[in-house]
């Protein structure tokens, strides 16, 4: 079981990514122009109301300072309060969680779902029209930008045939589920290309491989030599470029969520930005930051599960 | 002889391009009896593994075509056969092991799931009974713990015993007919001898056939009972294994035998070593000496200074542990001594893993020392680490054992030679034109290669370019690390020579590098045997080769395969060497 110790060693990693995490983002969001609040109070505040606020939530103090408080409330697990909804930031970034983690996991779910049988589809008929067909339609995919891709989701799929909530979330879990389809399908229609060619080179890589050779040799037939020879030794490699691409996935939920209506993190996070809610965007900051070293963590777990030679 | 269990007659087949086809094989015609084991020998390109493919029906690419001729199998001709049939031969009547274990064995299966694999396949048993028969495989096969051994995956085994496990896998299928394409070629003599006794042992226990693709005529010469020799896709020569070794008929044949390395040596078979003969060489004495008086220093009486002192040297590498783990290390070189004079030839021998290659990497600064010394001319590595280097930079050089790879794929041989002379500034910068040519014409090479880029020439061309390399940095010693593994016999015998001639006519120091230990037979005075990164074993070749002191030594000399068939490798066992009766029946799995 030594193999998996990484597991145990491996949070020591989050201390330096969200030191790091938190300084720049404490930084950029106070060089950007704006004050909270004024935002907050309006255009026609008086002078006396904004210095309160300012007071009220420590801007007024120089921004070392700011930090080192931060950092402290941060030691005692304290993300401050939402300048906004003047709510506690961490109980905000808890009703928003769940709408978020839902569409990262869908999108990673169907873009396998997707990419996986039509790499295998093409590298299996190799030069074929069928083969030439998936590359093209997975060319498109690389180059439409998601939010255009759901806006066309939604005109085609929702409002012509409407199949799928427009917008939303819903309540029940089956609401949910349906709200899902439509961004969910928006993100891995990007995505998927991406893990589509890396699978499908690995796979013609593997179905030209000494072990497919074996395998054939031992008459073996050509559709074992697929499944069980081929693609588990395609698999690791893509494993990683998924892990790589996750900054892309939670990147691509900010835009998403705000065309779906999403009440998720990435949503917040564009409120939170305009209203110069310091405090909710360092959370979110900060949570997009772990999350991705823990999808890292997952990865390289999943590696090691898929690949008995790999050691970390 | 009862009916062939294989027969091959005028196979014919052809790469298929756009300007026509090109043949690939031609008028193959063989008989393998039930029982037989047939050597396939020739060189890399000779069409062997193409034939052995070809049977299968398992073309390298859809661009070979088979045009022509009947194969045979049980009376049945399988060369027209369609996919599905063809299919249900491969494992069940014709199983295949190949040179590489490590890239035909699934890295992510384990090796129990993997013969299992096709025991299920073929026997239809379930998942528990398939296990049985995999671990009763296993222990035949000489894997020592199958229970435990069944659950491990390929990496966790030495190369020998991935190909026991390739073994084990065809065996699971249950053929009467192996063919193993160059099985021992990436092992050690002495595993590379256990295999072939199993290979001997499944022949005598199941009525095993078995076609032995091979370049080495002395893994023929102790296994098989007839000898197919090949060259550009024809059969030259097939014949019963002492008549066709004694009387080879085929010129062809004929150069084979005298390249093999365990043959006497006979002053390179009437080649001519004399220096005068070789105008160019004659001249280059004088240019690479550099001094008037070249023969100087060896004749001065009294103990000459070596030209490379090695005290007690340690290499170690890092392996594994970190942050919360004491770091472990592997001594790859582990206390080492050895003192090397100017002129000797030193042949390194021992297993892969032994610590060779390090010792040769340190012996020239390319790597760390953990301890000890390496003087070179006197100068310690050690001590004065920028200093000596330096001076091996000018006066040592290396020769590789990949010769494609150790040479820029983007230079032509002109300039890789060019780039050395130019860094060196041994010779005026108007004359390394001049002196390209003349290092080409020192390793044998027509001058016109000079505007040749590596991708055009071939394995031996491209060795001679290395050593072209090496001597152009006018060295004192060279040090030549598996310099020919990858090369043909013919090609290796032609290097070695190459380098006798050198040596000779070039007062070199030769540190030999090799796992082929007839090689530096050949080609040393001096041997050092080496085993676990320590000497085991050193002094002349001859007092060596004759009377090794260590077992291990003698192991190792034992290991090798003779060409003569009357020197067995396996000793005295009589079931290795029972001639094959006609209809031998497979008896299963009963060992």
């Amino acid at each position: 079981m030594h193999r998996y110790r990484f597991i145990l060693t491996r949070p020591l990693q989050f201390l330096p990514v969200v030191l790091g995490v938190s300084l720049i983002t404490f930084v950029l969001v106070r060089l950007i122009p704006g004050d909270p609040a004024r935002v907050l109070l309006g255009a026609r505040a008086t002078p006396t109301a904004i210095a309160n606020i300012r007071a009220q939530y420590g801007l007024d103090e120089p921004i070392w300072l700011q930090y080192l408080y931060f950092l402290r409330n941060l030691a005692h697990g304290e993300m401050g309060t939402s300048i906004v909804f003047r709510i506690d930031v961490l109980d905000l970034i808890v009703t928003r969680i769940e709408p978020t983690v839902a569409l990262v996991l869908a999108s990673v779910l169907l873009s396998v779902l997707i990419a996986v049988p039509l790499a295998a589809l093409a590298a299996r008929n190799r030069g074929r029209p069928v083969d030439h067909l998936v590359r093209i339609v997975s060319t498109f995919g690389i180059g439409f930008p998601p939010f255009w891709l759901g806006l066309m989701l939604i005109l085609f799929l929702a409002v012509q045939v409407p199949l799928f909530p427009v917008s939303g979330y819903g309540t029940s879990v089956g609401e949910k589920l349906a709200h899902l389809v439509l961004p969910a399908l928006t993100v891995a229609l990007s995505l998927s290309t991406v893990l589509l060619r890396s699978l499908r080179a690995a796979m013609i890589e593997g179905l030209k491989s000494d072990v497919a050779t074996a395998a054939r040799a031992r008459g073996m037939p050509e559709g074992v030599v697929f499944w069980r020879h081929v693609l588990p030794n395609a698999v690791a490699p893509t494993i990683n470029l998924l892990a790589v691409n996750v900054g892309w996935l939670i990147g691509s939920t900010v835009v998403v969520e705000s065309v779906f209506a999403l009440p998720g993190m990435g949503q917040l996070l564009v409120r939170a930005i305009f209203s110069r809610d310091y405090m909710v965007v360092q959370a979110i900051a900060m949570v997009f930051a772990c999350a991705t070293v823990l999808v890292n963590l997952a990865a390289d777990i999943a590696t090691v599960a898929v690949d008995p030679r790999v050691k970390l | 002889m009862s009916a062939p269990l294989l027969s091959i007659r005028d196979l014919d087949v052809v790469a298929r391009s756009r300007e026509g086809d090109r043949p690939l094989l031609e008028g193959i015609s063989l008989d393998l009896a039930r029982g037989e084991v047939l050597g396939l020998v020739g060189e890399s390109g000779s069409g062997k593994s193409l034939l052995c493919r070809t049977i299968v029906g398992l073309m390298p690419s859809p661009a070979l075509v088979r045009t022509g001729g009947k194969i045979l199998l049980k009376d049945q001709d399988i060369a027209g056969a369609d996919p599905a049939s063809l299919r249900r031969l491969r494992g069940a009547e014709i199983g295949m092991i190949f040179q590489n274990p490590s890239s035909h064995l699934d890295p992510v299966m384990r090796i129990g799931d993997q013969i299992v694999e096709g025991i299920a396949f073929y026997r239809g048993l379930g998942r528990a009974a398939a296990r049985e028969a995999a671990l009763e495989i296993m222990a035949q096969v000489g894997f020592t713990d199958p229970p435990r051994q069944f659950s491990s995956y390929p990496h966790e085994f030495s190369g020998g015993m991935r190909q026991r496990a390739m073994i084990a896998i065809a065996l699971g299928c249950d053929p009467e007919l192996l063919i193993a394409d160059e099985p021992t070629t990436a092992l050690d003599v002495t595993i590379q001898a256990q295999i072939l006794r199993l290979l001997m042992e499944l022949r005598a226990k199941r009525g095993l056939s078995i076609i032995l693709i091979t370049h080495d005529l002395g893994v023929v010469a102790q296994t098989c009972d007839r000898i197919a020799v090949m060259r550009q896709g024809r059969v030259v020569e097939v014949g019963e294994k002492r008549a066709l070794l004694r009387a080879p008929q085929a010129a062809y044949t004929r150069s084979l035998i005298a390249s093999h390395p365990s043959m006497p040596v006979e002053d390179e078979c009437g080649e001519v070593d004399d220096v005068s003969d070789h105008p160019v060489a004659a001249t280059d004495v004088a240019g690479v000496a550099g001094t008037p008086a070249p023969a100087a220093a060896p004749a001065t009486p009294g103990r000459p200074r070596p030209l490379v002192e090695i005290d007690d040297l340690r290499v170690c590498f890092p392996a594994g542990g970190g942050l919360f783990s004491r770091r472990r290390s592997f001594a790859a070189v582990d206390g080492v001594s050895l003192s090397i004079l100017p002129g000797e030839t030193v042949g390194v021998v021992g297993e892969s893993g032994s610590g060779k290659s390090t010792l040769a990497r340190a012996m020239l600064g390319l790597t760390p020392l953990t301890s000890g010394h390496v003087a070179f001319e006197g100068e310690s590595l050690a001590l004065k680490p920028r200093a000596t280097r330096e001076r091996l930079h000018r006066h040592a050089a290396m020769v590789f054992q990949d010769p494609f790879n150790a040479l820029n794929p983007r230079f032509t041989i002109g300039e890789t030679l060019a780039e050395v002379l130019r860094v060196q500034g041994k010779v005026p910068a108007a004359r390394i034109a001049d002196r390209v040519g003349e290092l080409l014409d020192l390793v044998e090479l027509d001058r016109s290669f000079a505007t040749r880029r590596p991708r055009s020439l071939s394995g031996g061309q491209c060795q001679r370019a290395g050593i072209a390399r090496a001597l152009a940095v006018e060295p004192r010693l060279i040090v030549a690390d598996e310099c020919i593994a990858a090369l043909d016999v013919t090609i290796q015998a032609q290097i070695v020579a190459l380098f006798r001639r050198l040596v000779r006519s070039m007062e070199l120091t030769l540190v030999f590098i090799a796992h082929d230990l007839a090689v530096v037979r050949h080609l040393c005075a001096r041997v050092v045997v080496m085993h676990h990164g320590r000497v085991v074993e050193e002094g002349p070749t001859e007092a060596v080769f004759a009377r090794p002191r260590q077992a291990y030594t003698a192991n190792l000399l034992a290991a090798v395969p003779s060409i003569d068939p009357g020197q067995s490798l396996f000793g005295p066992d009589p079931r290795l060497t029972v001639s094959p009766v006609p209809g031998t029946s497979r008896q299963g799995t009963n060992p």
